[in-house]
């Protein structure tokens, strides 16, 4: 197994966290207008290495990476070498490196299960908003599959942090409503998103095309003003984080509409719900609960009566029921970009859907819908964590069902906390504003006896992830940092965006 | 019984307070340290800004230092020559100076020093169209001899070619050799009084029969013993009796000051380097503290008006010297941090004050600041360290993992590289041997590739006995062969040149200050060095890996070299050509220990070319590298520019892989510049990403970095409008320059080094 390697930068302190030896491969489907390594587009080329050879390589410079840094694969487009890169991950991962991929998600699908999986960044490049401006870039017609990608990250089993990137032309998308585009094409990836960032289109790679004789599309083109694409950033991040709180606030109002929804489904009759209680109880699913509170959890339970054809839950549904199928058939599926449905599941008497999602405070990512007429029983996240959360029993159906998904299962489980450390920097600067924080001319004024080691270990994120994050808030204005000791807040609303 | 010279008492009162060790019944300053330093594992939240004193101080230093810079003229005390205790008192402005004493009378005026080299002197007053006291001039020629005067009466003509050919170039040998430190921390732990009873007492047991050695000995301490009387009676001259230990903080440092001042009065060494100060100065200010005696902001002001006075040490130069080094520099070197024997480490608070006054004083080149980086130190100092280097790109780098096995924990550095344990050891200072012109010179059978015969105009033999190399394509066996028969010739040469050159600086400028504050039987280094082993590596490789063919004159030199093929470089991380680097260091250094060296002295050699490395690449016709006639080399043990094809990273794994114990053991110099967007979005990644990439480097085995962090836009508007930019500065080899005082070829070559890009 070889791979074309196109050239290595060994001191890579941009491309993902950390310091990061970065793999440029060979190979590029799209054309983009403002590409700056035009020699790296064509599949074969460069120099052939083994994944052993990366490894070795690596191993090199592994005493450079530090708490977050690694390894990178960037292009070119890394994921269209799909089986040498999951090879080179695989042998990485053995050897416990952090790893990301820089991708514009125009690889080889048929190893994105495999591969995504052990990527623990994934910088992702957001070329354009629309189908039309996709095209013109790209040359490619592949804005829809570009937005499938997105959709499916989880479903590849992708469990880690993204970065956004897009690089900005001026002219084309130095506006505010291609911010608010952007944010949302992301939105179904927003509890991953780490960071955006703007990147100024340079013309450093220009002399490269007359080198390969190629005609440059962008002749002419002024480069980005960096200030200019610094000020488009802090936008986007505003207005990303005003989105994370309008869909927490979508989901609110969903919330209350499904209980609506709920109550006129529930079964009525004293008769019907003594019979289902009385079988319920011989549930495997409930052997764990003790008779004493057998009780609580039978009456916080809501029976339902779903007809053929009803949906239960649709995709981004937050995750506030579990649910269990009493009598009756339901299927589970997604509709994809092109409007196929791709069926999953069929779950039948006695099986349950959702544990998942409520262990690990994700929201459905697919729709289910009652194939005959049903009776459920939706367990509210408050019963599910009061007596299910910490029942193995529940733990053990849960995995059993979510087998397909086992692989990665472990380390969610480990991950029960979903917030990314965006969110959790956020959390912690409020929870500080409450316990310490004074009101000053200049913003809310924080002065800390903690260093960064102790902000870290608080917020379970690690020194260098604490640092790097404030660090960003600082950049994008929402904090000043005064010497090691003091922070200032600037923008209130930004940070209770990532969290309230 | 003569009654001893000091008062037990006095010490008594002094060390109140303080552990009592072994350094309580003899000299031992090591033990003083260890018994009462306090580790600070914290970060810099404590520091202070200047006190009012401070900044109106520095606020008229800095003026005229700017003028100094600006108007490119110098002030020098015609009228006497150098010595410790020669000049009346002096001072900036008595009001607002907490630290007192200056080299002469007046800041920036600059003494004479002809004990080196007459000629310099008059050189240098000459091209500032300055004149010395007429008589002073007749008398001293008349009845005084110099160094310079010494080594050429010895020198054979076989010393004087390789000289002129530029194969040996910047030796010691019409100027202060420097690269000496004295134990300045003696002086405010014991006082004066103490040390010269100790002196007296090694010289009355200084027995045995009267061979050269011995003689020369007592003639030493005697010389040592006068010195410690000038310093004391210097001092006094500022109203301070330094006969006796100093009381507190300010006295301490004080009293450390006027010992450093004594070296800088009576010598004019290239590189008179500060010691390892902090961890000693910090125990008497936390004493201070302790007791209330003062507080944050005084043991700030302490700590900024010495570097104050630091800042203002010079020495006349001529304009070509400042030119072949850069700019003006002293490297006043302290030595920053390390860890202890004991495993703890040695960053102190006043380590951070120490470096904290580039933010309170602003940038400067001096004192050239050096943190012993260890794996150990705690995260906050490394960090703030890195801070401070993306701030003011005026910190370098040095790995206490390295040498402490070597020198222990009180070592110091001289210059940019040069370790040595302080007051115990000292090094006689041999600049550097041009090996590419030595590869060359195995092509071209020993003759010089340039350098011609002044009244014949033909080509010069340096090395004589090389066979010259005919063939049409080079054959790797037969230029190493040959290759390793210069290397043996020059050593041979190279060591016996040093001998003749230290034996006269002995002799004729002796360093009777910095000396008496030594033991009275130091182990000696003699220093040699290698300029151009990038340039050695990648011609080795590329005769080995490709096809190198040699186009020769009519003479027969080759002039030129046609390559064909590729070929790894140094400076990639690869094997095949950082093994070659490896091989001829090693080669290098064995042959230089088979001549033996003067006063016993133990070989060291460095790869480190200050920044001489544009005149060496001046003096040196085009090489089988590809790199042409009159190019610059890269410095020190760097990578030529653009040798790396892969990064930074690459580039610092190969240099760490030379060795540093017995071979390149004094020192390796590496500088690192990177563009500020390259080492991170903002400033909280760069520190951490600065931070790892040292760490990452350093435990390696690494030895050396120089950080830079600047935008080539920034240097391109400096060269400009430099006044914009007056105290900007950036590191260089094994130290530190304003870039304003470099001239236009060396900004170019600064701004033409690699810069790390975002790719």
């Amino acid at each position: 197994m070889k791979g074309f390697l196109h050239s290595i930068e060994t001191m890579g302190l941009v491309d993902g966290p950390g310091t990061r030896t970065v793999f440029f491969l060979q190979g590029c489907p799209l054309r983009c207008a403002y590409c700056h390594n035009p020699d790296t587009l064509k599949r074969v080329g460069g120099q052939e290495v083994t994944p052993q050879r990366i490894l070795e390589i690596a191993n090199r410079y592994r005493p450079y990476y530090g708490e977050e840094g690694g390894v990178t694969f960037s292009g070119g487009e890394p994921l269209l070498q799909g089986e040498f890169v999951y090879e080179c991950l695989k042998l990485l991962k053995h050897e416990g490196y952090n790893t990301c991929v820089d991708t514009s998600g125009f690889g080889n699908p048929v190893f994105y299960s495999k591969i995504l999986p052990l990527v623990d960044t994934l910088i992702l490049d957001v070329k354009a908003f629309d189908r039309e401006s996709f095209r013109n870039l790209t040359t490619i017609d592949g804005f829809d599959s570009y937005v499938n990608f997105i959709a499916n990250l989880d479903l590849w089993g992708f469990n880690g942090q993204i970065w956004i990137r897009h690089v900005m032309v001026p002219g084309q998308t130095d506006n505010e409503e291609s911010m608010r585009r952007l944010v949302e094409i992301i939105k179904p990836v927003s509890h991953r998103v780490d960071r955006i960032e703007i990147l100024p289109y340079h013309t450093s790679g220009v002399q490269k095309y007359s080198q390969l004789g190629i005609p440059y599309r962008l002749e002419g083109v002024e480069p980005m003003n960096k200030d200019k694409a610094k000020e488009f950033e802090v936008v986007a991040n505003k207005l990303f984080s005003e989105s994370l709180h309008q869909e927490r606030k979508a989901n609110e109002l969903r919330k209350q509409e499904k209980l609506k929804l709920f109550r006129d489904k529930e079964i009525a009759s004293k008769e019907e719900r003594t019979d289902v209680f009385a079988n319920l109880r011989k549930l495997p699913l409930l052997s764990d609960v003790d008779e004493t509170d057998l009780d609580e959890v039978l009456n916080g339970v809501i029976l339902l009566n779903i007809k053929a054809g009803e949906f239960i839950f649709r995709t981004g549904d937050p995750p506030d029921f579990m649910y269990l199928i009493y009598k009756g058939q339901m299927k589970i599926f997604y509709n994809t970009i092109d409007g196929e449905e791709q069926i999953f599941y069929i779950y039948r008497d006695g099986d349950f859907v959702g544990g998942l999602n409520l262990l690990v405070a994700t929201p459905y990512r697919y729709i289910g819908q009652a194939l005959t007429d049903c009776k459920v029983v939706a367990i509210p996240k408050a019963i599910f964590d009061k007596f299910f959360y910490h029942s193995p029993a529940v733990l053990r159906s849960v995995l059993a069902k979510s087998f397909e998904r086992i692989r990665w299962a472990e380390e969610l489980i480990q991950r029960l906390a979903t917030s990314n450390a965006s969110m959790k920097t956020a959390a912690l600067l409020l929870k500080l504003v409450k316990l310490i924080g004074v009101e000053t001319e200049e913003g809310i004024r924080l002065e800390l006896s903690m260093n960064r080691g102790e902000l870290g270990n608080y917020s379970g994120l690690r020194r260098e992830t604490i640092t790097r994050k404030l660090g960003e808030f600082k950049e994008l204005g929402f904090i000043e940092l005064v010497g090691n000791k003091v922070i200032v807040i600037k923008d209130l609303e930004a940070l209770e965006g990532y969290v309230l | 019984m003569r009654e001893n010279l000091f008062n037990r008492e006095d010490m008594a009162k002094a060390w109140q307070g303080f552990k009592a060790g072994n350094w309580s019944e003899e000299i031992d300053v090591r033990d003083f340290i260890q018994k009462n330093y306090e580790p600070y594992h914290g970060d810099e939240s404590f520091l202070e800004g200047p006190s009012e004193r401070t900044a109106k101080l520095w606020k008229r230093v800095d003026q005229l230092i700017q003028n100094e810079v600006r108007s490119k003229t110098i002030s020098v005390d015609l009228e006497r020559f150098s010595g410790i205790d020669n000049f009346p008192p002096g001072y900036i402005d008595q009001e607002e100076e907490v630290i007192v004493g200056l080299q002469t009378d007046a800041p920036l005026k600059r003494i004479m020093n002809p004990y080196g080299g007459f000629r310099m002197v008059k050189k240098a007053l000459e091209s500032y169209g300055l004149e010395m006291d007429p008589e002073l001039e007749a008398r001293f020629n008349e009845y005084r001899k110099t160094h310079n005067q010494g080594v050429f009466d010895a020198y054979t003509q076989e010393m004087r070619t390789a000289r002129s050919a530029g194969l040996l170039t910047g030796l010691p040998d019409a100027y202060g050799r420097g690269r000496i430190i004295g134990d300045y921390r003696r002086v405010p732990l014991y006082g004066i009084d103490y040390l010269k009873e100790m002196r007296i007492k090694d010289k009355a047991n200084h027995e045995g029969p009267a061979a050269e050695e011995t003689i020369r000995q007592r003639e030493e301490f005697t010389e040592q013993i006068k010195a410690l009387d000038q310093i004391k009676s210097m001092a006094a001259k500022y109203g301070y009796n330094i006969g006796r230990p100093a009381r507190n903080a300010r006295e301490a440092v004080q009293w450390l000051y006027f010992a450093y001042l004594a070296a800088v009065k009576e010598n004019n060494g290239a590189a008179m380097s500060f010691g390892r100060n902090t961890a000693f100065l910090d125990i008497y200010i936390q004493r201070d503290l302790e007791q209330g005696l003062i507080d944050e902001e005084t043991a700030q002001e302490l700590i900024d008006q010495l570097v104050i006075k630091l800042r203002l040490v010079r020495h006349l130069r001529t304009p070509e010297y400042d030119q072949l080094f850069a700019g003006d520099p002293t490297w006043v070197t302290e030595s920053i941090g390390g860890v202890g024997q004991d495993g703890r480490h040695l960053v102190t608070k006043t380590a951070y004050r120490f470096l904290h006054t580039l933010n309170n004083l602003g940038t400067a080149p001096e004192p050239n600041m050096t943190v012993l980086w260890s794996d150990k130190l705690p995260r906050p100092f490394k960090e703030y360290c890195a801070y401070m280097s993306i701030k003011t790109a005026s910190i370098q780098y040095e790995n206490d993992d390295l040498m402490r096995p070597v020198y222990g924990d009180d070592y110091a550095i001289a210059c940019c590289v040069s370790a040595m344990r302080v007051g115990k050891e000292m090094q006689f200072f041999g600049a550097r041997a041009n090996l590419a012109k030595a590869l060359l010179y195995a092509i071209n059978g020993g003759v010089d590739e340039l350098y011609t015969d002044k009244n014949t105009g033909e080509y010069v033999t340096v090395i004589s006995g090389i066979e010259p190399n005919t063939q049409e394509i080079l054959d790797y066996d037969t230029v190493l062969g040959s290759f390793k028969k210069v290397m043996d010739k020059l050593a041979n040469l190279y060591v016996n040149t040093m001998n003749t050159i230290h034996y006269m600086h002995d002799k004729y400028a002796y360093e009777a200050a910095q000396m008496a504050l030594h033991d009275p039987y130091v182990h000696r280094y003699i220093a040699f060095g290698v300029a151009g082993l990038s340039i050695v590596a990648d011609s080795l490789s590329a005769i080995k890996y490709a096809k190198v063919k040699p186009i020769r004159n009519e003479a027969g030199i080759a002039v030129d070299f046609k390559i064909e093929g590729s070929f790894p470089r140094y400076g990639n991380d690869d094997d095949r050509a950082d093994d070659l680097a490896i091989m001829v260091c090693k080669y290098f250094i064995e042959a230089l220990k088979r001549t033996p060296a003067y006063r016993g002295a133990e070989h060291t050699l460095s790869l480190l070319t200050i920044t001489s490395n544009v005149v060496y690449g001046k003096k040196t016709g085009t090489t089988p590298d590809g790199r042409k006639k009159g190019e610059p080399f890269a410095p020190g043990a760097n990578p030529m520019n653009g040798a790396d094809q892969s990064g930074a990273l690459a580039s610092l794994n190969s240099v760490a892989k030379l060795p540093y114990k017995g071979v390149n053991q004094d020192g390796i110099s590496n500088t690192f510049s990177i563009i500020p967007s390259a080492l991170g979005k903002n400033l909280e990644e760069r520190v951490t990403n600065l931070t790892n990439i040292l760490d990452g480097y350093f435990n390696q085995g690494a030895f050396h970095l120089n950080v830079n962090v600047l935008d080539k836009e920034l240097l391109l508007d400096a060269m400009e409008n430099p006044d914009k930019y007056p105290n900007l500065t950036i590191r260089v080899s094994g130290y530190a320059v304003r870039f304003n005082q470099l001239d236009r070829e060396h900004q170019l070559d600064v701004i033409n080094r690699t810069f790390h890009e975002f790719v």
